[in-house]
């Protein structure tokens, strides 16, 4: 039966980053999540296996705290979740997290494609599946708006900055997806209950024989602060507020 | 260490990292898959263009090719321009490279001999400073350096593609009717706007001002009232207007992160907690349905 892998990052939920007074970042109480862009990638490698009749797995690289994830994503479709657990995702470049996923593609056996998200929500580097097509030397399609496979041939539909591009290649091979190729439904309350009964793999760091360390050094981690004026016209009518606002804006000289 | 590798189809991003190099006092050298393009950069003050020929269309299809012509040529830094293709090409040398990667850049500079890479994260709210050591891939948009001139020679390679993608069609998508990325002045509308014809009221806003209309992601991609080249974020557009103006716009932080440059932001919602206002210049809680009117007649 042919495997579809989707893979998915568990990233920490933007909206709990906290700021301290000099800048630096708390991400101590910070939730996690599915990446957003990986809700699509999830759904579709589900679409992708109804396509090719085949299984729909996940599979994620992260902390011990990102085994949440897992219920979460076979909530969403997948039959199987596999899960490399490393403390060293916490610091992993696109180079480790390509590694780590390629060798676990590697120990899953034979797969038919691979799904990927454009980029993650928290660093949108957009790198793990090209360098995974690097990795695993398999064919990559990236910017991905839609696809459909007829046989073991895949045709997509690229959307780049300029142009959109017909393109085809014969599976196995890795599609990057754009936020836009679907709309993931919100699962089910039957499908959370089933989640739980099916199968989770887990990688422990030593079962991969991988290098996971980072070429990159990170220097500094610092809230992006914007200087705006933050001015709220707030005085008199609403009439009046508009008023004051167009005479600023012309002050400013943008009108 | 000092040779620079540059790559971008777009020549404007090309000739800026050109510059960025010389800057440096780095050794720029430029590759190219296209003649027309090659004589060109010839004149932007690069030491060697190199002109790879092949049969694929693809760009893409090379990365295995150039990662071993880098090797080759003991290059010490890949750059490339952030477009969709570019940012593809880089990340698969980086790939066959082995090597680390920073992507879309918000700034690059060399302290010594190392590279320390700018970027931004989680949607916008930190920025994060890197420092690579040894040969790495960067992926830079346009804006950020200086072009210079000069003339140099080229040089033409051949290159064997990777040719499992094939390409079988290519439409160029009209950038005319969406002037979104270079307006000086974008109204944007988010949630708030409650119902599809409402656009008009925005539009008559957009014409007065002689502006672009954006979005954000969930009226492009959730209710589909305005296509998805106008929705501005992360994962959408990123533009830098001289005015932009927000009208029922929460302000999530990918949204932000598309507007950051704007050079002033102005706020309109209900909500006087919405996040958005603490992005703006200046704002007016209120209804926008009240609001867009009275500001079209004053600025009529």
């Amino acid at each position: 039966m042919a495997r579809i892998v989707a893979c998915y990052k568990w990233v920490i939920d933007e909206s709990d980053i906290k700021v301290n007074p000099d800048l630096s970042i708390n991400l101590q109480n910070s939730k996690g999540k599915i990446s957003d862009y990986d809700k699509n990638a999830i759904e579709a490698a589900v679409n992708a296996a109804e396509l090719l009749e085949g299984k729909p797995v996940g599979l994620t690289f992260g902390n011990s705290k990102c085994k949440a994830s897992l219920k979460d994503a076979l909530s969403r479709g997948l039959e199987e979740a596999y899960f490399i657990n490393s403390e060293k995702a916490d610091k992993a470049d696109g180079r480790v997290t390509a590694a780590a996923l390629a060798t676990a593609i590697q120990e899953m056996g034979e797969v038919d494609l691979v799904v990927c998200a454009e980029g993650a929500s928290d660093t949108y580097a957009r790198q793990t599946a090209p360098r995974l097509g690097a990795c695993l030397d398999l064919p990559v399609i990236s910017s991905v708006n839609s696809f459909t496979i007829e046989g073991k041939t895949l045709t997509a539909i690229r959307k780049l900055d300029d142009c959109l591009e017909t393109v085809k290649v014969e599976l196995p091979a890795i599609i990057a997806v754009l936020p836009e190729i679907n709309h993931p439904p919100i699962p089910g309350l039957k499908a959370v209950m089933n989640a739980g009964k099916k199968k989770m793999v887990e990688f422990a760091e030593a079962d991969l024989k991988v290098d996971l360390n980072p070429k990159n050094q990170v220097l500094d981690l610092q809230a992006y602060v914007m200087e705006r004026k933050n001015i709220v016209f707030a005085d008199g009518e609403l009439t009046e507020q508009v008023k004051n606002l167009v005479i600023a804006l012309k002050k400013e000289g943008v009108i | 260490m000092s040779d620079i590798y540059i790559y971008s189809e777009r020549l404007d991003i090309a000739a800026e990292l050109i510059g960025f190099a010389r800057q440096n006092h780095k050794e720029p050298y430029v590759v190219t898959f296209s003649a027309v393009a090659a004589e060109e950069l010839a004149n932007l003050g690069a030491n060697k263009v190199f002109y790879l020929k092949g049969e694929s269309p693809l760009v893409e299809n090379y990365a295995k090719q150039i990662s071993k012509f880098l090797k080759e040529q003991a290059a010490s830094h890949f750059m490339v321009g952030a477009t969709a293709r570019g940012r593809d090409l880089a990340a698969r040398v980086a790939g066959y490279m082995d090597c680390g990667m920073a992507s879309d850049l918000s700034g690059l500079t060399y302290v010594d001999d190392e590279l320390i890479c700018e970027r931004i994260i989680y949607g916008g709210a930190v920025r994060q400073k890197e420092a690579f050591k040894d040969f790495c891939v960067v992926t830079v948009p346009g804006g950020l350096f200086e072009p210079v001139q000069g003339d140099c020679e080229i040089f033409t390679i051949d290159l064997k593609a990777d040719e499992r993608v094939v390409l079988v069609e290519r439409t160029e998508i009209p950038s005319r009717g969406n002037d979104l990325p270079t307006a000086s002045k974008v109204v944007c509308v988010g949630l708030g706007l409650a119902e599809e014809e409402d656009l008009s009221l925005v539009n008559g806003l957009v014409d007065v001002l002689e502006g672009e209309i954006a979005c954000t992601r969930g009226i492009a991609e959730e209710r589909h009232w305005l296509p998805v080249e106008r929705y501005i974020g992360i994962s959408g557009a990123v533009i830098k207007p001289e005015l932009y103006i927000a009208l029922g716009v929460s302000g999530q932080i990918q949204h932000v992160y598309g507007i950051r440059e704007s050079k002033i932001i102005v706020a309109i919602d209900k909500n006087d907690k919405a996040p958005i206002f603490r992005y703006a210049d200046y704002g007016i809680v209120g209804d926008m349905y009240e609001i867009i009117p009275l500001l079209t007649d004053l600025l009529n």
